[in-house]
């Protein structure tokens, strides 16, 4: 890692990035557009979340507040739980313990910083973590490594038994730094007994960790808090995604990175709410108006794995640009039982039951088990509920025109199946593009490269008369 | 090298594997050292551990696989779809690793496009990643799942009384191998790790009840050898991806090391631990794999295999230790880093190593890295280097 980037303390240094932004949004325009100029690097992810109004404002604003907690949990004496993006939050703030999500931490890092993420990820590899691993958590788990970040008091992962790249690299996390480790593991199946009582077995276990970490024992009270919350939160969602039907579609394309970055950072308390209530209200507005969330529709694409993050959002930028309604991906979809694409399949999703502690307890560990990815590639792909049954209900529910994937290079249980999945969502006639761009390292694949083959794929596959993308 | 022994570890329909045809048997192919072989066995059939070193190009496999995952469950799809396992009544997918585990998809839609290659029994079977009582619990239930459907398709009865002694046998073998496993460790190692390897990787493929007969004869002649038959060169472990071949090792002792113990899958890592023969069967069997085979799959488990591979080095005498992944393999390949780490620091010099599945194609840079490593062992404490000497007079 380069000495001047050791300098400065990770975390702060994007508290401060997130603390400016948000100072920013109640400048006037003429301020607003001298302090753009002066900040290079993320002036187009700043610029893109400003066009979101309140939204986008309240998200920056919560974020801001989720890396000072982090900054400040030592003073405030707080335990600090390394995690990852398939587990939810949650059942941590029920304990009082400040959560650290590892990919949540990448995506921003990716969407801000141009040129410092490469050497984070590199640092990974210079202590002996494989090149080959997961960016997704390479990303941000370099500065951990490295002491430029927070230390994590114990780590809490959610993904063996569902993605090995993602579990090894919390497990890495743990014997290198000699940090307690608690996992989370999921059978191939996801309705079955014997599964339903694994997942509630296991998440008690996960419980009593929680408890021996932080010293306290559960409490009913926060427990019924964050669950009231998440199923308020998650009245909103299935809203927001019942309008994501309609044609044009009224929720604008990155609408869809917020909705999984609540359910990441925010899930069960009133900072992620507050950001769903304003995203409702401008997509009633859209709808009411019949306009699209991005301006235009031309087509519309479900994106069957993950997004892109680097270089300043310039996919989501593209895809506003381009007319390109974003339909939501394997990350949007978090199985609540009242989601749209969970109509007829009900006993897949999660229901909340807040009449109990062992209800709460239950309904978290249900939902933790229908997470994005958990639910859906922790089984062969062409089960009952796994991923192309999931992908074939969401591209019929949302009027899909195309489908694209995109992961990481890391993922060796994506690549180990894409081309099984995407052959089979052909012959069901959706055309289907496999993208080589990594959606958190873009030396990979550099994001005009792939931008460039999803537009000659258009153009090339005719999808509804495409002629071409507008790049200026 | 005994010639069956050669050829068990060459040839994947190996007279063994004949002659149980032959007779009538039904063979069960299985990928991964998490697989209860004795449940297969006590159907009355021959498991057989899926290998490919017989793979000349991934055109198959690559068809199916993406392009950035392990070369070793993608050479044995195209072991499958050149038809090399019509031998195989049956194949039993487990997931040791992600890459492992969509074999199972990755076949059977190779099966689809072309009609033959998959076997008429096929199964996928989970393998929890950690061991807790309800782990435990829901993986006995998982073998009892297989039970089932290996008795419904073949029309066999797996009693408890057959699993016990296939449980007997098979803990038989495993005592062999310890007793083999013995005989090329320490300063008096008698027998080459390449020798060894090719026993433990021919009884992967060969009935038990043949393995141990055959493990006997060799313990035979090896009890007779003197101190003086011992093996001169320096003494190594090999560590971590899957390993079947046994050039890799040639290659290594060639240079002027013994290879004195390993941990790598083939190897004789957990082959030796026994199966409780007490008791309900699977339990016993539930037990003792989920708890027993060291992999990194069971994540956060760190420390106890650290400690293992620590113990193992200076138990065998290992002065250094050779870890090694196949490449896209980041269980292996990162658990190594950690484990460079902590044995350097133990003053145990290491060697980590990337490299692909199949035969050995990049012998140079491989010779050229261990005889870095030797070199290195030799500087810090001098000594014969009668092997590696000999080998450069070529």
């Amino acid at each position: 890692m380069r000495n001047e980037l050791t300098e400065y303390h990770y975390d702060w240094r994007f508290w401060s990035i997130l603390d400016n932004a948000n100072k920013l949004f109640d400048a006037t325009e003429k301020e607003f557009k001298s302090t753009m100029a002066y900040t290079p690097t993320f002036r187009a992810t700043t610029e893109k979340l400003s066009t979101t109004g309140k939204a986008g404002q309240r998200l920056v604003k919560a974020t801001a507040r989720y890396f000072e907690n982090i900054l400040t949990a030592r003073s405030r004496g707080k335990k600090i739980g390394l995690i990852t993006y398939n587990f939810s939050p949650a059942v941590l703030f029920a304990f009082d313990v400040v959560p650290y999500c590892l990919e949540g931490m990448s995506a921003f890092y990716a969407a801000a910083w141009n040129r410092g993420i490469y050497e984070s990820l590199d640092y990974c590899c210079e202590v002996g973590f494989t090149e080959t691993s997961c960016s997704g958590q390479r990303v941000a788990l370099g500065p951990v490594l490295a002491g430029l970040a927070e230390r994590p008091d114990f780590i809490v992962c959610s993904t063996p038994g569902v993605c090995d790249s993602n579990a090894n690299a919390f497990a890495f996390a743990s014997a290198y730094l000699d940090v307690p480790f608690c996992q989370l593991n999921y059978p191939p199946t996801l309705t079955d007994e014997r599964a339903v009582e694994y997942h509630r077995a296991d998440f008690r276990n996960m419980l009593s960790f929680l408890e021996e970490q932080t010293g306290k024992k559960v409490d009913v009270d926060k427990m019924r808090e964050v669950c009231e919350e998440i199923v308020k939160q998650d009245e909103i969602i299935c809203e927001i995604q019942d309008y994501q039907r309609l044609v044009p579609c009224p929720v604008p394309g990155i609408f869809n990175l917020f909705i999984y970055d609540i359910k990441v950072l925010f899930s069960g308390i009133k900072d992620g709410t507050d950001i769903l209530e304003a995203m409702l209200e401008i997509v009633k507005d859209n709808a009411e108006r019949g306009v699209a969330g991005d301006g235009v529709e031309r087509l519309r694409g479900f994106f069957y794995y993950i997004d892109h993050y680097c270089i300043q959002m310039k996919y989501w930028r593209w895809l506003e640009k381009n007319g390109i309604s974003h339909i939501g991906t394997m990350m949007t979809d978090f199985w609540q039982a009242n989601a749209p694409y969970a109509r007829g399949r009900e006993e897949e999703g999660y229901r909340m039951d807040l009449s109990s502690l062992d209800s709460m307890i239950d309904s978290l560990a249900a939902q933790s088990s229908r997470m994005p990815m958990v639910k859906q590639i922790r089984g062969p792909y062409d089960a009952p509920h796994m991923w192309l049954d999931d992908t074939v209900g969401v591209a019929n529910l949302m009027k899909a025109d195309f489908l694209a994937f995109m992961g990481t290079m890391g993922c060796r249980n994506t690549w180990s199946m894409v081309k099984l999945i995407t052959r089979d969502m052909e012959k069901l006639g959706y055309p289907a593009l496999i993208l080589y761009a990594d959606s958190f390292d873009n030396r990979i694949e550099p994001v005009d490269t792939f931008l460039g083959k999803i537009d000659e794929f258009l153009r090339v596959r005719d999808i509804r008369g495409w002629k071409g993308a507008v790049w200026k | 090298m005994r010639e069956e022994i050669r050829e068990a570890v060459a040839v994947l329909a190996n007279r063994y594997v004949m002659k149980w045809k032959g007779g009538g048997g039904r063979i069960v192919g299985y990928p991964c050292s998490y697989m209860p072989v004795e449940v297969i066995a006590a159907a009355g059939m021959l498991p057989f551990r899926l290998r490919a070193m017989e793979v000349v190009s991934t055109s198959i496999g690559s068809s199916y696989y993406g392009p950035v995952v392990c070369s070793f469950p993608k050479c044995i799809l195209q072991i499958a779809g050149e038809r090399k396992y019509a031998f195989l009544d049956g194949a039993v997918v487990c997931n040791g690793c992600d890459t492992m585990r969509r074999l199972d998809d990755c076949w059977r839609k190779a099966g689809d496009d072309m009609p033959g290659i998959l076997p008429s029994y096929f199964a996928h079977f989970a393998v929890p990643h950690k061991v807790t009582d309800y782990s435990v619990k829901w993986f006995a239930g998982e073998i009892r799942k297989l039970i089932d459907s290996l008795e419904k398709h073949f029309g066999v009865t797996i009693s408890d009384d057959k699993l016990k002694k296939a449980i007997t046998e098979y803990n038989r073998s495993r005592t062999l191998l310890g007793d083999i496993d013995a005989m090329r460790s320490g300063p008096d190692a008698f027998l080459s790790g390449t020798d060894a390897m090719a026993i433990f990787i021919a009884g992967t493929a060969m009935p038990a009840a043949d393995f141990n007969a055959l493990m006997e004869d060799i313990l035979g002649g090896l009890k007779k050898k003197k101190k003086k038959d011992a093996l001169p060169g320096r003494r190594l472990l090999l560590a971590g991806s899957v390993i079947d071949d046994i050039d890799l090792f040639r290659t290594i002792e060639e240079a002027g090391a013994v290879i004195v113990a390993d941990t790598v899958c083939f190897g004789s890592k957990d082959r030796t631990d026994l199966v409780r023969e007490d008791g309900d069967p699977v339990t016993a069997l539930a037990g003792r794999y989920l708890g027993s085979v060291k992999c990194p799959r069971m994540f956060g488990d760190y420390k106890r295999r650290f400690a293992f591979l620590k113990e193992l080095a200076e138990k065998t005498g290992a002065e250094g230790v050779i870890l090694q992944n196949i490449r896209f393999c980041d269980l292996h390949g990162s658990e190594n880093g950690i484990f460079e780490r902590d044995l350097e620091a133990a003053g145990i010099p290491c060697l980590r190593m990337e490299r692909e599945y199949g035969p050995l194609g990049d012998e140079g840079r491989v010779r050229m890295r261990i005889d870095a490593l030797l070199e290195r062992i030799g500087a810090a404490g001098g000594g014969s280097r009668r092997a590696l000497s000999a080998d450069r007079s070529r």
